[in-house]
């Protein structure tokens, strides 16, 4: 039976694969342990920088308040750098290790077309699906603050961030992560 | 153990009927149920009870609960419908329903004519917009002198305020905006016209079922129908 090829397998077929350039998307800045004195100090709101071609002098008042962050509830529905602080849950015996989580995530990321690479306790998955510019692309990482108290760092990495926050694609995923406890062991 | 146990029906504070709600607005009986998966993830950030409350709203928008904002304020006070200090998902949908694409001009015109009106004096005066500008160039930190942000008001009220007493009363506003369609742009949010099919969401969930952690990592609804995974540990 007749079937389309994806342009996943497209990618790895040897024909295609001659004289073929991937183009190279800019990638955020892996995480460093800034992250984790953040959780304990206020933690600073980073900016994604939007480029701004004109001076707002002679705009209307209202054009330029729309520009607000608060009014813009599309951020309610992207995928975002997440970093929640977990607490542990009182007079609950937990011992799931890092591992078992990231070995968890794997096993749940790879019937969504998602491959998953990790390297200690950093992720990242990878969107299969190549349809459109730059994969959809998840890094995650968990990080100890404290003996009881853990932070699981999600954000996206490369694709195209403009493009996320005003053209809805059904590649674009939101992720929430709830209160989970992690020790190392 | 927070509010969102394993079973389907949920008996949460905030939970209403997604039949009645889809009833009284423009979402589907299944786009209620995708909206609920997403204020399940907003209302339980936080505190666990079912119920977004400020520093919930503000961790969804800014990734950051402590980030105040005088627009996001206003959002929440405007969904905050009974005026409780927490949104419910009842009050979720309904204020969410404003920014369908499918909901008149008219409806989102009054929303944000509301929106500006800071004390709800039933006019947006010049001092409120001024207080608005200035608070949206130190979120972007910018600087403008005070000179320019004048010009900017002037401007604006001489297009605006046709009787010119100061301030735009609803009607003003209307027409305002009639003239200005682009300002009513951040009362629409395209995601919710198919929102079941627009985004496929995964959410991981912990939960703790006898001892054992369950992530749920649950695929929200596409075209497909709802796909969800247990792995038991």
């Amino acid at each position: 039976m007749l079937q389309h090829i994806t342009i996943a397998e497209i990618l790895k077929e040897e024909w295609f694969k001659k004289g073929y350039k991937p183009p190279v998307f800019e990638e955020k800045d892996d995480t460093n342990l800034d992250d984790v004195e953040a959780i304990f100090k206020d933690y600073e709101e980073h900016h994604v920088t939007e480029q701004r071609e004109e001076q707002p002098t002679a705009m209307n008042a209202f054009e330029l308040i729309s520009m607000s962050k608060g009014l813009n509830l599309g951020n309610l529905f992207d995928a975002e750098e997440v970093c929640m602080d977990l607490r542990e849950k009182q007079g609950l015996h937990l011992n799931v290790t890092a591992n078992e989580i990231i070995h968890k995530i794997k096993e749940a990321a790879k019937p969504l077309e998602f491959d998953v690479h990790n390297k200690n306790y950093k992720m990242r998955l990878y969107n299969l699906k190549a349809e459109r510019k730059g994969n959809l692309n998840v890094a995650t990482e968990i990080f100890q603050v404290a003996p009881s108290l853990h932070m699981v760092e999600i954000r996206k990495a490369k694709g195209d961030t403009l493009e996320f926050n005003t053209v809805p694609h059904d590649s674009l995923i939101t992720i929430s992560l709830h209160f989970l406890n992690v020790s190392y062991c | 153990m927070g509010c969102f146990q394993s079973k389907v029906t949920r008996q949460c504070p905030g939970h209403e009927d997604p039949i009645i709600l889809a009833s009284q607005t423009a979402f589907s009986v299944s786009e209620v149920e995708a909206l609920f998966e997403l204020f399940k993830s907003i209302s339980s950030s936080v505190i666990d009870d079912g119920l977004i409350n400020k520093e919930e709203f503000q961790l969804a928008l800014f990734q950051n609960r402590k980030k105040e904002n005088i627009f996001a304020n206003r959002i929440f006070d405007l969904f905050d419908a009974k005026k409780k200090g927490v949104i419910d998902f009842g009050d979720f949908v309904r204020a969410l329903n404003v920014f369908h694409p499918n909901v008149s001009q008219e409806d989102k015109m009054n929303f944000a004519f509301r929106l500006y009106d800071m004390d709800g004096t039933g006019f947006i005066e010049r001092n409120e917009v001024k207080q608005m500008v200035i608070a949206l160039l130190c979120e972007s930190e910018m600087k403008l002198a005070d000179e320019t942000i004048e010009a900017i008001l002037d401007k604006t009220f001489l297009d605006a305020d046709i009787n010119q007493d100061g301030k735009i009363d609803i009607s003003e506003w209307k027409n305002f905006v009639s003239r200005n369609p682009s300002l009513l742009k951040i009362m629409t949010l395209p995601y919710l016209r198919d929102i079941t099919t627009t985004f496929p969401s995964f959410v991981f969930h912990s939960e703790v079922d006898e001892g054992k952690i369950l992530l749920r990592l649950k695929l929200l609804k596409n075209a497909k129908g709802m796909a969800q995974l247990n792995m038991g540990s």
